[in-house]
């Protein structure tokens, strides 16, 4: 296979497919695939689903290369197509409530709150990545809203900008920053079991 | 909990909490943020709190994501083939 001295532009790529280039769509996707399954694994939590979400995604970048006009980075369109892929397949759930309630600060006066938060401090991130904890990140995350859990991943596993956590999902930036700061906690408080043995 | 500064005015602990949980890493140099920053500084509290936020982020961060598995790209191109063969038999729109 005989590759150009410099590597393409997405732009390039995009052009070069739109043209019917077969070859350039691969090597789009060897450029995002990890991207697109990391971005899918961590919204999903399953191997399979991710793989599902994988496949639609690409498939779904195919289909509908025509449509995306460059104004965007190809990354955010990208983005938002695993998004719609990974979340549509799952329903909603109706845990709004108690996260909004999230925007009250807790009463550290409570001695129970106190040693609660006493305890994060004794127990070391290293040692509880091993065994059981990864599970309970897994089952803790699962159970946020989709629209919750795509802004948590969005923003601070992929580390995109409010503005482009925005543009992704659709939600204003304001609402992107509340659903991130309850995300925060409510995933806080499901860890909570694991600090201090 | 002690305030000492008499003049500046003095943010509550659920003041400060909305910003605590928006900003874990905040670097924004504003006279709002100095406020933040020195509430922070003394309250126990609120500095236990960031830090469980911090380390719940930190977790997450450090929870390794697994390779593409190879057997996901084998089938994700031979169903681009598929697609790319029902292009030419007819044109898209
Ligand atoms: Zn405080």
């Amino acid at each position: 296979m005989k590759e150009l001295p410099t590597t393409p532009t997405d732009a390039a790529l995009i052009a070069r497919i739109k043209k019917g280039d077969e070859r350039a769509f691969t090597l789009l996707v060897r450029r995002y695939e990890q991207t697109v399954w990391g971005f899918a694994y961590k919204l999903c939590r399953d191997k399979e689903k991710a793989e599902e979400s994988f496949q639609d995604t690409f498939v779904n970048v195919y289909r509908k290369l025509g449509q995306f006009d460059g104004r965007s980075k190809f990354s955010t369109w990208l983005y938002t197509i695993v998004a719609n892929n990974c979340l549509m397949k799952r329903r909603r759930r109706k845990l709004e409530d108690l996260l909004e309630s999230y925007d009250e600060a807790p009463d550290t006066d409570d001695p129970s709150v106190h040693d609660q938060l006493a305890s994060w401090d004794d127990t070391p991130a290293e040692r509880l990545l091993q065994g059981e904890l990864k599970e309970t990140l897994d089952e803790a995350i699962r159970k946020l809203p989709d629209d919750y859990r795509i802004v948590f991943v969005l923003r601070d596993l992929e580390q995109r900008t409010a503005e482009e956590t925005a543009a992704i999902t659709g939600l204003s930036v304001p609402a992107v920053k509340s659903r991130l700061r309850r995300s925060r906690i409510f995933l806080r408080e499901q860890l909570h079991g694991f600090m201090k043995a | 909990m002690k305030h000492t500064h008499i003049h500046t005015h003095l943010l509550s602990c659920s003041e400060i909490y909305t910003h605590l949980c928006e900003n874990l890493d905040a670097k924004i140099d504003s006279e709002e943020c100095r406020r933040i920053k020195a509430h922070i500084a003394e309250c126990e509290n609120c500095t236990a709190l960031l830090d469980s936020l911090k380390k719940t982020v930190y977790l997450y961060r450090k929870y390794p994501t697994p390779k593409v598995p190879a057997a996901a790209r084998t089938d994700l191109f031979a169903v681009i083939r598929l697609e790319q063969k029902k292009g030419k038999k007819r044109p898209s729109r």
